[in-house]
């Protein structure tokens, strides 16, 4: 029965990692960048997507009634409002209310009386689709009693639009920095066919199998994928932190995503993402340079 | 055995190496194969070594038809062919031992049977006390012994040396024949590709002279004129 050691598959990968020095350090290096990139990106994505959310939470139109409203006009406005199209829910506030509510949270206002209440009643408008937001909005307005309405809509659009930008920015990124990654891999595997050749040469004419002589090189490619994996991971938690750190106080209306909560998924990715590449360069490379 | 029928060899460029050979070598022969450069003697080793195929024509090895062999079975059948050549092909980072060693351990023989056939065959080629030598540390005929011990290290049933004197002075050229000779006593098919016409008059075996890649002589007990 044939035995192979599998530490010889290892060892020699990590010898010739070694005898390529250069061009081990330059592929690592390449892809760690281009794994940090993406995993930069990844994190401004995912961020936006979370407040995004917390927008949706928000992704209500206020409507404020006209100051001298009867309460048969408002609860005919109230009506009105819940026979549109699109509309979830309506929650009526009452101007008593609202300024109990300003009262409760700004104390300069303790000392205003309900007679002087400057307030009119508003309705929390809560709608299903976000496409038919502008309908609504129009159909809100042409309503009679209606003084005045806030919605977040552009706002939560603008996000939206950014995201988009930046997810565009980011899969032209990887498309570019998985193709020089790939090439810098494919040289550094070349490289090492090039310089065990007559060792390849030999173990081809005693009669080794071909897998028996590729798998250190596709080895070599998973180990620069891996560490370059590794590396990232920790570079972009690094920068994360102190980006977090930093921007407090202009992030603090944001949502800021703990980076525990996306570490695992994310060490998993990025050796996922490097140990392909490394795998994909190895095989361009084996299949280019070595013939049967 | 090993047999060419009608075999042709016909190059992408358009270069017909081999012109329809058919000859036939039974187990444990020993036969010089001989010609000028350009003959086609190297095209024919190419055939053997598995390297290139057959335009067309069949060309069976023991068990193997190598005009039809599909890929994946040519290391299994390399395994079977022990391989010297002119410039010994030695690793120079590995020593005499590890040199041998290294074409056993790549096939998966258990390091055992390595620890214990290794210094048997350094023993047949008359290298025992060189084991850990490297081949800078040796001369020109050791390393070509080097080079015959490791193409018998996985006990091979047939040697084809290419040129195997050719890098090496007239007095090791006759004890690395005398060593083909004792290889071949044991009952291997040995094949020695050669333009030397010295040594192939000198031991009187079976000659096949090619020209322009055809066969002109097969003459058992021949000389190369």
């Amino acid at each position: 029965m044939r035995r192979y050691n599998p530490f010889y598959f290892i060892a020699e990968a990590l010898k010739s990692l070694k005898r390529n020095g250069v061009m081990t350090f330059a592929s690592i290096a390449v892809l760690m960048s281009c794994l940090v990139v993406v995993g930069g990106f990844f994190l401004l994505v995912y961020n936006i997507d979370v407040n995004l959310e917390n927008f949706g939470v928000m992704n209500k139109i206020e409507v404020f009634s006209e100051f001298d409203a009867s309460p048969a006009e408002l609860e005919k406005l109230e009506k009105d409002i819940r026979a549109l199209d699109n509309v979830a829910d309506v929650i009526h506030t009452t101007k008593e209310q609202r300024l109990a509510a300003i009262k409760e949270t700004y104390q300069a206002y303790e000392d205003i009386t309900d007679e002087e209440n400057p307030l009119s009643d508003s309705f929390e408008v809560t709608y299903s689709d976000n496409s038919k937001v502008p309908d609504l909005v129009h159909q809100l307005n042409s309503l009679e009693g209606v003084r005045k309405i806030n919605n977040r809509y552009d706002l939560a659009k603008k996000i939206e639009n950014f995201k988009h930008t930046v997810m565009m920015i980011f899969i032209w990124f990887l498309a570019i920095l998985f193709v020089v990654s790939l090439f810098i891999i494919v040289n550094t595997i070349k490289l090492a066919l090039s310089s065990r050749k007559k060792e390849i040469e030999i173990m081809r004419y005693v009669g080794a199998s071909k897998w028996f002589i590729t798998l250190p090189f596709i080895i070599e490619g998973i180990l620069i994928g891996a560490v370059s994996g590794v590396l990232s991971f920790f570079i972009v938690k690094a920068v994360y932190s102190v980006v977090t750190k930093q921007m407090a106080d202009v992030l603090q209306m944001l949502i800021v995503v703990d980076f525990n909560t996306i570490g695992t998924p994310l060490v998993f990715a990025f050796l996922g993402i490097g140990i392909l590449t490394g795998i994909i360069g190895s095989f361009i490379s084996i299949t280019k340079h070595l013939n049967t | 055995m090993i047999d060419f029928k009608n075999v042709v060899k016909t190059y992408p460029n358009g270069t017909v190496a081999l012109k329809g050979i058919s000859v036939h070598i039974d187990d444990g022969e020993f036969v010089f194969i001989v010609g000028h450069s350009g003959a086609g003697k190297t095209t024919l080793t190419k055939l053997l070594l598995c390297e290139e195929k057959p335009t067309s024509g069949n060309l069976i090895v023991g068990d193997y038809d190598l005009s039809r062999i599909p890929n994946y079975k040519i290391p299994h059948y390399r395994r079977g062919l022990g391989v010297v050549f002119q410039d010994f092909r030695l690793l120079p980072n590995k020593t005499v031992y590890e040199n041998v060693a290294f074409a056993m351990r790549v096939v998966g023989t258990a390091p055992g049977k390595i620890r214990r056939r290794v210094p048997a065959i350094l023993n047949t080629v008359n290298l025992a006390d060189k084991n850990n030598s490297f081949p800078d540390e040796i001369s020109g005929g050791e390393q070509q012994r080097v080079a015959l011990a490791r193409a018998l290290a996985n006990n091979p049933n047939v040697i084809i040396a290419d040129e195997p004197t050719g890098n090496i002075d007239p007095q090791m050229s006759l004890e690395i024949m005398n060593l083909l000779m004792k290889i071949n006593k044991l009952g291997k098919t040995v094949i020695v590709v050669t333009h030397e016409r010295e040594l192939v008059n000198y031991y009187k075996q079976r000659v096949i002279m090619i020209k322009d890649g055809v066969i002109v002589e097969d003459k058992l007990g021949g000389t190369y004129e």
